[in-house]
Formats: structure tokens, sequence, C-alpha cells
């Protein structure tokens, strides 16, 4: 046995189950949440300001809300998972049987990407509905949207490993992730920034995630969009390199 | 054909910064063996199996299981052991029944066999009834049958039980006593560490005991324990005897 397959397949399966065990507060509030984003920012205020990108400014919002909705599903799904397994110690049940750092760590990430998935999957479905919009171009679709909860997933697990109490996990969160999407673009295009905050954008990672995005909705990026890939890309090898490390070593998982 | 030991502990050392937990420690319990590690709380015992599984880095020394490095061959050496924790580390999110087909998962077991075997273990250990509930909605004995269950479920050649009978009734220690005896008799190696020294004397062939981190003694039972004496009184001579 080179690589434990089954047991990958084992953790993702076990990491949907609590998605499902735990639905009113996972899935349906993303939904509720961008409901009510669109309703009150899109079709509201969003009534007031011309075209953004060629579209209408809440055919413009729906990319960005699924980006938000996904960085904040993928970081919490493990981050909490990891968590929350090593503080109730059932962790262990992974830690003891034969499976490999990196066996663990695909599992935690595929179970957050299959939730990922459903969730920009319904946020998508009901742009459809609501403000007539789809991506043009699926394959940038799915190659960002699995790029992006890739690297927040593997945020989460490194959080996860490093939180001692349920509060840290969300330090991360209130403090760094939420004010970065916000200012990323999810609202507002970049040409719609002074210069000065443009600028600043292009320190902001979220920012990358979603202009390569929206691309895939609107045919129009800020940046290249193999440039804005590249950036996350590069993002992504360095946290998984981490966690997969930090998994390895066993930092607050073996003593 | 030569068996190796089910377990081959060479010279570990775990320290915890200052602290060493355990000090030097050579060990060897042979396959099919039911073997008895004792020793006060604190004494390194939890330490030494945490070695022994991988929940543990080792300061030093090296640990072999059935011939298998636990660093190097870890894959072949954690198949064989099925360990029942002292704490209740159930997956929450599971019912009784996933909890087994599950941990066999991990164990890159999968299929029609592993249901069976789940189900044949559920029966084994009178939890039939209770496999679609969670882990929070069972007895303090259910769980700790669980914990065994668990600890089986991938057919290991080893079971490490970790004070396998705390919190259990006298009828139900008994039950499990035969159960271990007969898991055993079937040619499974047994390590036991536990603080009911009845426990140890009626079931282990071997024991040794641990304090503060090294091995005071390490024989058969029948030796350590003569004719007209109880182990009780034998391990509070010897734990009292060095000073601590």
């Amino acid at each position: 046995m080179n690589f434990n397959i089954v047991g990958v397949w084992t953790l993702t399966k076990r990491e949907l189950i609590r998605s499902v065990k735990i639905i009113n507060q996972v899935i349906w509030p993303p939904i509720i949440t961008t409901l009510l984003y669109v309703f009150v920012f899109g079709m509201a205020i969003g009534s007031r300001i011309p075209l953004v990108q060629g579209v209408t400014y809440a055919q413009f919002l729906i990319p960005g809300l699924i980006m938000l909705q996904t960085i904040d599903s993928s970081y919490g799904e493990c981050s909490s998972s990891v968590f929350q397994g090593r503080f109730m110690n059932h962790i262990q049940e992974l830690l003891i049987a034969p499976m490999s750092a990196t066996e663990i760590v695909f599992g935690f990430i595929l179970g957050s990407l299959a939730r990922a998935l459903i969730i920009a999957g319904l946020i998508t479905a009901l742009g459809a509905l609501l403000v007539h919009t789809l991506p043009r171009d699926w394959a940038m679709y799915f190659f960002v949207l699995i790029l992006v909860s890739v690297l927040f997933s593997g945020l989460g697990i490194i959080l996860g490993l490093l939180a001692e109490k349920f509060d840290h996990l969300a330090v991360l969160t209130t403090f760094v992730i939420m004010p970065l999407t916000f200012v990323g673009g999810v609202f507002t295009a970049a040409t719609m920034l002074p210069p000065a905050l443009r600028t600043l954008s292009l320190v902001n990672p979220i920012f990358y995630t979603i202009d390569a995005f929206r691309r895939s909705y609107t045919g129009q990026s800020f940046l290249p969009p193999l440039y804005s890939m590249g950036a996350i890309g590069l993002l992504c090898i360095v946290v998984l390199a981490v966690a997969l490390r930090m998994t390895a070593l066993g930092i607050k998982l073996r003593t | 054909m030569t068996v190796a030991p089910a377990i081959e502990i060479e010279h570990l050392t775990k320290r915890y910064g200052d602290v060493v937990a355990v000090d030097d420690v050579s060990l060897r319990v042979a396959a099919g063996e039911f073997f008895g590690f004792l020793g006060r709380n604190g004494a390194g015992k939890t330490t030494t199996i945490n070695a022994i599984v991988g929940l543990a880095r080792k300061s030093s020394g090296s640990i072999r299981v059935f011939g298998y490095d636990t660093d190097r061959e870890w894959r072949h050496a954690r198949g064989f052991i099925g360990l029942a924790p002292q704490e209740f580390n159930f997956d929450r999110y599971l019912s009784i029944r996933d909890v087994l087909i599950f941990q066999a998962g991990y164990y890159g077991l999968r299929g029609k066999a592993v249901a069976e075997r789940a189900d044949a273990l559920l029966e084994r250990f009178g939890l039939t009834s209770r496999a679609r509930v969670e882990y929070t909605k069972i007895s303090g004995g259910q769980k700790r049958r669980l914990t065994l269950a668990r600890a089986l479920i991938h057919e290991p050649r080893m079971l490490i039980l970790d004070e396998p009978t705390a919190g259990v009734d006298v009828e139900q220690r008994l039950e499990l006593w035969e159960f271990l005896r007969c898991l055993n008799a079937e040619g499974l190696t047994v390590f036991l560490t536990t603080h009911y020294l009845e426990e140890a004397e009626q079931l282990c062939r071997r024991i040794a005991i641990i304090r503060d981190g090294k091995i005071i003694t390490e024989q058969p039972t029948r030796h350590l324990v003569r004719e007209g004496e109880r182990l009780q009184d034998v391990f509070l001579e010897l734990i009292r005897q060095a000073p601590s």
C-alpha cells in the first residue's frame, strides 16, 4: 500500500457527513447571506449603479459572492474540523492508522473542496435564477474555484493545528480574511477604486482570487488571468507545503 | 521459522522538555503473549504506548512491531496494532456502526467484508441494538466495549489496551476478561496496562513494572507473584523500594 486511497476517501466522506450533520451551520447561512447581498446590494442599490465590466451590478456581484463564501467555507471547514479533532481527540483515529501526512491533508482538503463546490453550485444557481448570469468560461470557473478552495483549506489546516482554543480560529477570519475579502473586490471593480487603493489592492492576495474568478463570468479582469492564477497557485503551493510539513512533524498532533 | 517479537523496544527515551517520561526502556513482548505493563499514574505507561503507536515522538531509541520499525516501516507496523485508549475519543458525527467502518477505512479497508466484520463485532460486544446511534447516547460500559470493537475492526495481530476496564462494572469486567482470554487463545498478542492488579494477575503471563520512566522488573507472573502472595502486595513493595 503506497498510497492509502481508501483512507483518503474515508476521511473525505467523513468531512462530508460532518457538513451534512451541521447543515444549518455551514450550508444554509452562506446561501441566506448571499440572497440578502443580492437583494439589498445587487437589486436595491445596484439598480442605481451603471454597468460594471459590461454587466449589471447584481450580475457583477455574483462571482464576488461565490468567492467570498468559498473562502469562508474552505477555511472554516478545515480549521474547525482539525481543531475539533484535536480538542475531542478523535484525530488520533487518523494518527494511529497507516495514513501519511499527505493522505491526511488530502482527505481534509477534498472534504472541504466538496463542501465549497456545493455552496458555489447553489450560489451559481441562485445567480442564474435571480439575476440571469452564468459563467462564460466554465473551465476557468472550476480552475479558480478549486485553487482558491485548496488555498484556504490549507490555511484552515495550519490554523486548526496552531489554535489553542476556538477563539483563535476566529482571529484570522475576523481580522484578516473578512476585511481583505471585502476590500478585495467582492463589491467593487478595481477601476471603481481611487488610484492609491487600486495600488494597495495588488498586495491583497484575495484581490487576485476575485479578479481571476470574475473573469470566468464577465470575460474581463483588471489583471491578466495568467498573472492572477500564477499568484494564487504560488500561494497555494506555499500554504500546502506548510500544512504538509506541520502535519508530518505532528505539530500539536503528536507529543 | 522464527516469529518476530510483537514488540521490541530498545533504549526508548522520551523527554518533555526537562522531564524524562520514559528513561532508556528496553522491552520485548513475544508474539501471542498476554503481557501486563504496570505502574503508578505518571510512571510512563501511556507514553510508552503512545511511542509504540506513533502518537508520541521518541527522543531516542527504536521500536519494532512484528519486526517492522515504527519509524521506517510505519505503515506495516501500524497495520498490526489495534489500540484501545484510556479515554473515549470517538468521532461524534458518526453512528456507532460507522465508527467501526470508518476506522477500517483509515486502515485502507472497505466493502462488504468490513461491514460484516463491523456487524459481527457489534454483536459480539452486545452493541447491535445501538448500532445507529451516536456514541454520546450510550453508557460508559458500552463505550468501553466500543473502544475494543474499534481496535479490532482491522483484524490486528496485537491489541494494546490502556485501562480497558476503567469504569466498567464487575459483571462486564469479568465478561471482558473472558473475551480477552479468547482473543489471546486465538493468537492475538495482548499488551495491557491497568490499575486493577487483580486483572493483570488473572490475565497476564508476563508482567513488567515501570516506575519513574524506568522498568524495575520484568518477569513471568508466576515468578513475580509466588504462592500465597498477591500481585498488589508485590507491586506496592517494588514501587516503594526505590526512592521516587
